[in-house]
């Protein structure tokens, strides 16, 4: 009798334990799976990462490009030190492709050309001229002149009276024709974008804009003095 | 009678057991496209990183390629006037694109979202710093000659675009927020003169109730561009 009820006992209580490690197990996938579900986030910016990818990859390949051109320079003017040479031709090269980046050359290419008038509804000022060049910088405009007018890294819009304005030290007013090299369709299509692009916007409000595109704009060099007054460079 | 009782509570132990588990093995294989998908965003977040790396290496390698260039340019020219002063125009040249590090007298101007007043009011955009104002301070910098700018790090070159994408405003595509610190070079005087005018444009941005902040530093460092230009559709002509 007293050994049956010992029997008892000890099943009851390896039936209890086995229960609880079962339900220990099922509670700990329970959570397991709860975690996994925020993978869900991750999931939506599949895109985004894909987008980074082709990012980090394309600014690799230009600047793998840039140190090769790099590279070899080094190699062409160490040459010409063996050879005691003059390296005339080498700098003469640099100094044109420097004064090109800086906007000291004339320069064609394809783009878009952009031109604005004022209307009675809409007066062109000086900072929708900022805001089309930022828009076409952001498009990946190489080159861009307001009225043959060049503007580079330094170049100031200013209203001067009413609706004349001054960019990069020249008098103009309108008709504004703002002449862009880059690629073509993406200087376009940056522009129509709907509703957030600059054509949408200001036709909206009554400016007269009319864009075309062009396989051979020509953009005229930068008129004035480009000169180093009050910095040095800092060497590292 | 227990043995009955006994009974029904391990049958009813064991089907409650069965359902549960039965309905994880649902959920488990419904799960398994979401881990498989994270699986796949690892191995694309592995990529980013891998790509960014092998940026980083090339940059790195950039930036001492450029150093070497210049330092045989000098070489390579030393015995020769004209082409020596060719070479100290490209140094020249090089300050002007952004492309090198720079110092002198200037100007550092602080924006920065004025929180504490933004709270309160109904139209709260008026006190934040958006990138036309911006916009609006460069183009005022540069109207008083300054020769070299950068935003938060970020070089102002001929290329540089601001631009604002949701709540993010961009300068060279790169992410920077407020607080704002915008810095010159240029002729401190006039730098002083054009920013602090009364009815100037830091003045609207501070009667707006924007922070700002102007002050003038001698030798300030502006940085260089961290990127490259790279040019594909402009030729000479």
């Amino acid at each position: 009798m007293k050994k049956e009820k010992k029997n008892k006992i000890v099943m009851t209580i390896i039936i209890g334990l086995v229960c609880i490690v079962f339900f220990a197990v099922m509670f700990m996938q329970f959570k397991t799976i709860e975690e996994t579900n925020i993978a869900d986030i991750k999931y939506m910016r599949e895109t985004e990462l894909r987008t980074a990818i082709s990012e980090w990859k394309s600014k690799y390949e230009d600047t793998q490009k840039q140190l090769d051109a790099n590279r070899k320079s080094v190699q062409e003017y160490r040459k010409s030190i063996e050879k005691n040479g003059e390296a005339s031709e080498l700098i003469d090269k640099d100094l044109a492709e420097s004064n090109m980046l800086l906007g000291k050359t004339d320069v064609v290419g394809e783009g878009v050309i952009v031109t604005l008038n004022n209307t009675p509804d809409c007066t062109i000022t000086y900072f929708h001229l900022l805001e089309l060049v930022n828009e076409l910088r952001y498009a990946g405009a190489e080159a861009i002149s307001i009225n043959d007018a060049r503007v580079v890294t330094t170049t100031e819009m200013t209203q001067v009276i009413d609706s004349r304005m001054q960019v990069s030290g020249h008098r103009i007013a309108s008709p504004y024709v703002i002449k862009a090299i880059g690629n073509q369709t993406y200087l376009s299509s940056t522009l129509s974008l709907k509703d957030s692009g600059f054509i949408d916007r200001y036709k909206a409000s009554g400016m007269d804009v009319k864009l075309e595109k062009g396989n051979n704009i020509k953009i005229l060099k930068y008129n004035g003095d480009l000169k180093v007054k009050y910095m040095e460079e800092v060497k590292r | 009678m227990k043995k009955k009782q006994i009974a029904i509570t391990l049958g009813v132990m064991c089907f409650i057991l069965t359902v549960a588990i039965s309905i994880q093995l649902k959920t488990v294989k419904n799960s398994n496209s979401t881990a498989a998908q994270s699986f796949i965003n690892d191995g694309l977040r592995d990529e980013v990183l891998k790509w960014k790396e092998r940026y980083d290496n090339a940059y790195q390698e950039l930036l001492d390629s450029e150093k070497q260039l210049t330092q045989v340019r000098e070489q390579a020219t030393q015995n020769n006037t004209t082409a020596n002063a060719k070479q100290e125009q490209i140094k020249e040249n090089n300050m002007l694109l952004g492309t090198v590090e720079v110092k002198g007298d200037g100007l550092e101007i602080t924006l920065a979202d004025n929180n504490a007043a933004a709270t309160g009011l109904l139209d709260p955009s008026k006190v934040l710093v958006h990138y036309d104002d911006l916009l609006q301070v460069v183009n005022a910098l540069n109207n008083a000659g300054a020769e070299a700018i950068s935003i938060n790090g970020q070089r102002v070159i001929t290329t540089t675009a601001i631009t604002c994408e949701g709540n993010v405003i961009k300068v060279n595509g790169e992410k920077i927020s407020s607080p704002f610190i915008i810095k010159a070079i240029g002729s401190q005087g006039l730098l002083l003169g054009a920013m602090t005018m009364a009815g100037g444009y830091l003045d609207i941005l501070e009667d707006w109730g924007v922070i700002v902040n102007v002050k003038t530093v001698d030798g300030i460092t502006v940085e260089k561009y961290n990127g490259i230009i790279n040019y594909k559709y402009v030729k000479r002509k």
